[in-house]
């Protein structure tokens, strides 16, 4: 079984997802699509074998991240699936949108590899401690509880 | 020391072969495929266990060679680990294993999660030999673990470093304030924290400006409820008086200092192991690049605002309505260097029924060059509405810059225009002015004459003149070089490229349009407008 499904065009963003992880948690089996449209068939396939997550790059030709959230979200049976969209875009018009269609997380790709690696690997983390469903959880508590956030 | 059994220059090699794999070594898990094995293969070794303990001794993993480590043997294995002795007869569970007795050693760290070590022992092993070794392995396991909590600091150094780097290049890229607070929690999370708010204040009380989580749902669930908004802003408000009320392993906030003036706050949110929460100088340091980063575009922003309302002062808030001429004028600021441009443009109606339209163009940028642009615009303007002829009024403005020292000079243009019937005569006078054009209305576009020399210059003014008569449909066109002189990436001008074609396509458009559209052309045609950009038209209406 795979956790995370990777769909990323440039293959050298490709190879630095596979290092970065391969090194962070050596334990995520990974499998890598280079479009929007390779991946959505994986995905709404019956009886598919499905990951925790799903990590998008934003722009790629023909059926962009923003576009496989779309998907994604209009069914029903994937909603426990977790959407991280991972680009170097600026435009913050870009996170408004894929939140809006129902992104979880809109994550910066950074230049520098180790911080690259460190980036998805607290994503992993975050979303690995996680139950999948995305339940609201308290993140500020109120004045005088010093215990940590549940 | 350890005595030679016979199998000492063995022993030896082993652990010489396991110290030097302690380098390659990455993870703690990888530790224990090291350590375990070789004291395993000792003689009247039947297991080794290895435990990991939490704070308060809590057993968070077991690790084991030979005999394993599951089910009730965890159990066994911690009562064992609790005992202080450093040899513990074995119980009748292990008995029943061929293990009589168990050679314990504890393994310390600094800042690391500590160790038990347990060699299950039979009869026949020799176990003083044995602690020796337990004790050699332990000494490798510590300089592992020691070496592992030193690389695992630089990487994060190293990362820290990265960040500050990227997040410094990423603000400093934008002087736009809004987009500079969009990108500054971005880059935090989730490579700092989990979630990061911007806050500014404004009028005293803290605004939220911005904000990013790494779940993206659990931020619209925090926003969404007034008691956590509230809680929030309260620490916020209190961070600027230094005695913010917080749980420093959920939040840090941060305040925002710039030039002496605090101008918001930065709110950290963890939801990781504390140790991971990074050191409050390094969240310090990124909060007061950010803050930096912020009042940077705050005051650019300002000093833009103030350049446009400079702008529209050095230039007429309307201009006149003359019967029988249609009239209209833009300008477009070249915004490259957030400085005053110099271009004026100014229509004058004299009591006579003549008509001035002036131009100009002071050479130059800034505040200097702006002062001397409406110094030039009013001289002209008030002389030539006193009636004094166009080129008496540019010889007073040329002896006033040369009065002044400056070195800055003008170039400058006056089109008199008198009724003669249904047309109007023009007078074109110019000092170093680009030429006017002149659009007939059933013609193609013709450039006048221009001529003379720029005011500043000379003792005495030069000038160029020259008469052309407007009928009914004509337009007259003046304009300052940066729509000519606007160039494409080869270098070519629009003046040579497209600007007869422009202005034949517009022939037949209002005077608004016509202004607008030359204008806009022009801009779109350069390649980086540096520029300004001032046209005046005055078209004679139709009967």
């Amino acid at each position: 079984m795979t956790d995370l499904f990777v769909v990323e065009d440039s293959p050298e963003d490709t190879e630095a997802i596979a290092r970065a992880i391969g090194r962070s948690h050596p334990d995520v089996r990974m499998e890598f699509f280079r479009s929007g449209s390779e991946v959505l068939p994986r995905l709404t396939e019956p009886g598919a074998d499905l990951p925790s997550m799903v990590l998008l790059d934003l722009n790629m030709p023909g059926e962009s991240g923003l576009d496989v959230v779309r998907h994604v979200r209009a069914q029903p049976h994937l909603a426990g699936l977790t959407l991280v969209v991972f680009t170097s875009s600026e435009e913050q018009a870009e996170a408004d949108a894929c939140y809006a269609a129902g992104a979880d997380s809109y994550i910066y790709k950074p230049l520098n590899f180790a911080l690259f690696q460190s980036v998805l690997s607290r994503t992993l983390d975050y979303w690995g401690s996680r139950p999948s469903g995305n339940v609201a959880l308290t993140v500020v508590p109120p004045p005088g509880d010093s215990s940590a956030q549940t | 020391m350890v005595s030679d059994n016979g199998d000492g220059e063995d022993w030896a090699c082993t652990l010489h072969a396991m110290w030097t794999s302690v380098a390659m070594i990455g993870v703690r898990d990888e530790l224990a495929e090291l350590v375990l094995p070789p004291l395993l293969a000792q003689p009247g070794v039947a297991g080794v266990w290895g435990l990991r303990h939490a704070d308060g001794g809590v057993v968070i993993a077991y690790r084991w060679a030979g005999l394993d480590l599951e089910g009730e043997r965890r159990g066994v294995a911690e009562r064992i680990a609790a005992d202080k002795s450093t040899e513990i007869a074995a119980d009748a569970d292990l008995r029943a294993l061929g293990v009589t007795r168990v050679l314990k050693a504890h393994l310390e760290v600094g800042g690391e999660p500590s160790g038990t070590f347990m060699l299950l022992i039979d009869d026949t092993a020799d176990a003083g030999v044995l602690a020796g070794r337990l004790a050699q392995v332990v000494d490798v396991t510590r300089e592992a673990l020691r070496r592992l909590a030193a690389g695992r600091l630089e990487q994060q150094q190293h990362i820290r470093d990265a960040l500050l780097a990227e997040a410094s290049l990423q603000m400093d890229a934008v002087l736009d304030t809004t987009q500079t607070m969009n990108r500054i929690p971005r880059m935090a999370v989730p490579a700092i924290a989990e979630g990061c708010l911007v806050y500014v204040y404004d009028g005293g009380k803290p605004v939220l400006r911005s904000s990013v989580h790494v779940d993206r749902r659990r931020l619209s669930a925090m926003l969404a409820d007034p008691a956590t908004v509230d809680r929030l802003a309260t620490i916020a408000l209190e961070a600027a008086s230094g005695v913010p009320d917080f749980d420093g392993t959920v939040m840090n906030p941060q305040v925002l200092r710039a030039r002496g003036r605090v101008i918001g706050v930065l709110i950290f949110l963890f939801d990781r192991e504390p140790e991971r929460i990074p050191p409050v100088a390094f969240l310090r340091d990124i909060a007061s690049r950010a803050a930096l980063a912020i009042d940077n575009s705050t005051l650019y922003e300002q000093r833009r605002d103030e350049i446009m309302t400079l702008q529209r002062h050095l230039l007429p808030s309307r201009l006149p309505s003359v019967e029988g001429l249609s009239i209209a004028a833009s300008y477009a600021v070249g915004d490259q260097h957030l400085e005053v441009g110099g271009d004026f443009y100014d229509v004058v109606v004299r009591d006579d029924g003549t008509v001035a339209a002036l131009i100009g163009d002071v050479c130059g940028r800034g505040v200097d060059a702006a002062a001397l642009t409406g110094m030039a615009r009013h001289t002209l303007a008030a002389l030539v509405d006193e009636r004094l002829p166009a080129s008496r009024a540019m010889s007073r403005l040329n002896a006033r810059l040369r009065l002044d020292g400056s070195w800055r000079f003008v170039t400058a243009g006056v089109a008199m225009l008198r009724p003669a019937g249904e047309n109007f005569d023009v007078q074109w006078l110019s000092a170093g002015h680009p030429a006017p054009i002149l659009l007939r209305r059933d013609a193609p576009p013709r450039r006048g004459r221009g001529g003379g020399v720029p005011l500043g210059i000379l003792p005495e003014p030069r000038f160029g003149r020259s008469r052309v008569r407007l009928a009914p449909g004509d337009t007259l066109v003046i304009f300052t070089d940066g729509l000519t002189e606007s160039r494409d990436p080869q270098g070519r001008m629009f003046e040579d490229g497209a600007l007869t074609e422009t202005l034949d396509q517009l022939r037949d458009a209002p005077v608004e349009t016509l202004v607008n559209e030359l204008s806009r052309a022009a801009a779109a045609y350069g390649d980086a407008r540096a520029d300004d950009i001032a046209v005046l038209a005055i078209r004679v209406e139709l009967p």
